[in-house]
């Protein structure tokens, strides 16, 4: 039999929150409903919703005119309601209810991504908000680039080929759109319209200045702050506000933009950037472990938060210049275990994980193979002390690995559909064993660490 | 579950005369001031009036409960009345009600008596209470209203 569980309560909690509660459970009995309601009036919360109660639960009613707490339902369809209607049409309540689908585990993976995202303020936000709208620019262009790789690592060379009008669509255009369209943004998020043009044009110079990425960023956030300011400050008479968002918004922050990137940002940015890419070029097999180590971490550390998408943000810049990087390889690598390994968890040892969470290992190994690290959430959230550590150290290996074994890859994104494309990752086989050897690390420490459930 | 407690011979009208919703809930606060439960009548007055600005407490089925928590009440304890006419409360359902509780709290009210309140409040959320309640004639007739299964 399925089971409902509502809460009931009122500003003064002395009647209508009774007659909510008795109300739907009369109306349950009718239609052969199971249901417990919390009911928290001035006498405080009784006959409480146990996590037993919520575990057979299908669905929440709430009829409540106060403001109660709803962490606890988290994952359950609600249907909210105020006392009124549930003393008026409590049949008609639990019907709805009843007819609401629980989430599957998918859902609330997307859910809590998408939440993360409107949590995310400031400066994290603004980042998030261009980096979001380059992911598909670096995607589109390194899966096409890699397609061209396919040809031969070196087929595009050769003029008139189609090889060589791949790396033109993909590194040629969309490489070459990533950094104006992250400044443009960033720029965006920022100031709204009028900042898409300094940011984009700021990013655009970032590009030919060689000061990429973080030239780029640089660009965004001092064009989308400085419309912001210009905006508030210029005060023009009403007749001639107009020509605010058409010329003097645009021209004068381009020109600002436009001449700081070019005397003042450019040429140090340019240069720092270059000692990082020869840094990275130059490690030697010692630091790159470390900086394997470093990345792994900071991949499975929060599952798609802001230190995870630093490593991720980092590990694209690599690729930048169109050259397959063994830094996007690790950090693919290791955002790709957390999930697969839970699942792989979930198999070897059943007892630690309840009915639901074995169920869910299978929607994480599918979320695993397609490089969406979130998969690990729902696992992380419910024993974090134990679950964010074990996949922590699973995908320091894998990286480390992926890095020792110069596994090379040429796109930024696709999880294991990217696989097959030849020479879109150097090493393939070994790459292969380093995820396999983080997911089995991942599962082993999971499984040892976790208490039996009973 | 001290029903009793709550109720009083000398708090009931069977026969209450008001026609609109303010005067019977003045009707019902007289009964209670008179029994000597009120310091302020004018002021718990002000209480439960407030509370029927946030939604009427016509509850619908031909009942209404108006309530106060307030400072001004000495001790808790509720009213009864009926009328037999019927007298527009700006009910859910639209209907008139008939059967009133006038339900007075002082501020800090003890958990006991909030839990009879709230086991009469899930009572009259049965019909065959209700019905009851409609043809009582006598303090032993609602107080058995209650008791009764």
């Amino acid at each position: 039999m399925k089971k409902i569980v509502a809460v009931t309560s009122c500003p003064t909690g002395i009647a209508h929150t009774y007659m909510a509660a008795e109300a739907l459970q009369m109306a349950a009995k009718e239609l052969g409903v199971e249901i417990k309601v919390e009911t928290r009036g001035s006498v405080g919360a009784e006959n409480e919703i146990t996590a037993d109660d919520l575990k057979q639960a299908h669905a929440v009613i709430l009829a409540c005119d106060t403001k109660i707490d709803e962490d606890r339902f988290q994952g359950l369809p609600i249907v909210r309601a105020s006392v009124k209607d549930a003393i008026k049409d409590p049949k008609g309540l639990i019907t709805k209810a009843m007819s609401m689908e629980k989430k599957d585990y998918v859902d609330k993976v997307f859910e809590a991504k998408k939440e993360a995202k409107e949590k995310a303020t400031g400066v994290y936000k603004h980042l998030m908000t261009g980096v979001s709208y380059m992911i598909p620019f670096v995607v589109a262009g390194g899966i096409l680039i890699a397609i061209s790789f396919a040809f031969g690592i070196k087929a595009f060379e050769q003029k008139g080929t189609l090889a060589a009008a791949l790396m033109d669509i993909g590194g040629g255009s969309a490489f070459y759109l990533m950094v104006p369209i992250l400044a443009g943004f960033i720029a965006f998020s920022i100031a709204d319209r009028p900042g898409l043009v300094p940011g984009m044009i700021g990013g655009l110079l970032a590009n030919k200045l060689g000061a990429g990425f973080l030239g780029g960023i640089v660009a965004g956030f001092a064009a989308g702050y400085l419309v912001a300011w210009l905006k508030k400050t210029i005060k023009l008479p009403k007749t001639m506000e107009g020509l605010m968002p058409v010329l003097i918004l645009p021209v004068l922050s381009t020109l600002i933009i436009g001449l700081g990137m070019i005397y003042v940002v450019g040429e140090p940015v340019a240069a720092l950037n270059k000692a990082m890419t020869e840094w990275l070029k130059s490690m030697s097999s010692g630091s790159a472990v470390l900086l394997g180590i470093i990345l792994g971490l900071m991949m499975a550390f929060d599952m798609g938060g802001p230190v995870n998408k630093a490593a991720y943000t980092f590990a694209v810049s690599t690729l930048a210049a169109g050259q397959p990087s063994t830094i996007m390889a690790a950090v693919m690598a290791a955002g790709m275990t957390p999930p697969l390994g839970l699942a792989l968890a979930t198999l070897i040892a059943k007892d630690k994980f309840t009915t639901e969470e074995r169920e869910a290992g299978k929607a994480a190994f599918f979320l695993g193979i397609s490089f969406i690290t979130e998969g690990a959430i729902p696992f992380a959230a419910a024993d974090p002390l134990r679950v964010i550590p074990s996949i922590m150290i699973g995908s320091a290996v894998t990286s480390v690995l992926s890095i020792l074994f110069k596994c090379t890859l040429a796109v930024p994104h696709g999880g294991i559909f990217v696989l097959p494309i030849p020479n879109a990752v150097g090493n393939l086989l070994l790459y292969a064993v380093a995820i396999a050897i983080g997911t089995v690390v991942t599962a082993l420490i999971v499984s040892i660490l976790k208490p039996k459930k009973v | 579950m001290d029903i009793k407690a709550l109720f009083s011979p000398s708090r009931m009208s069977f026969d209450l005369q008001a026609k609109t919703k303010e005067a019977v809930i003045e009707e019902l606060i007289e009964l209670l001031y008179k029994d000597g439960k009120l310091s302020d009548k004018e002021k718990f007055k002000k209480a439960v009036m407030k509370r029927e600005e946030e939604f009427s407490t016509g509850i619908g089925m031909g009942i209404a409960i108006p309530h106060g928590k307030d400072s001004s009440v000495l001790e808790p304890c509720v009213v009864f009345g009926v009328s037999k006419k019927g007298i527009d409360f700006d009910s859910m359902d639209g209907e008139p009600a008939y059967i009133f509780f006038l339900i007075a709290v002082p501020e800090n009210a003890d958990d006991t008596h909030l839990h009879v309140l709230s086991f009469i409040s899930r009572k009259l959320m049965h019909e065959d209470v209700r019905k009851k309640l409609y043809n009582a004639e006598s303090f032993e007739d609602v107080i058995s209203a209650f008791e009764e299964k």
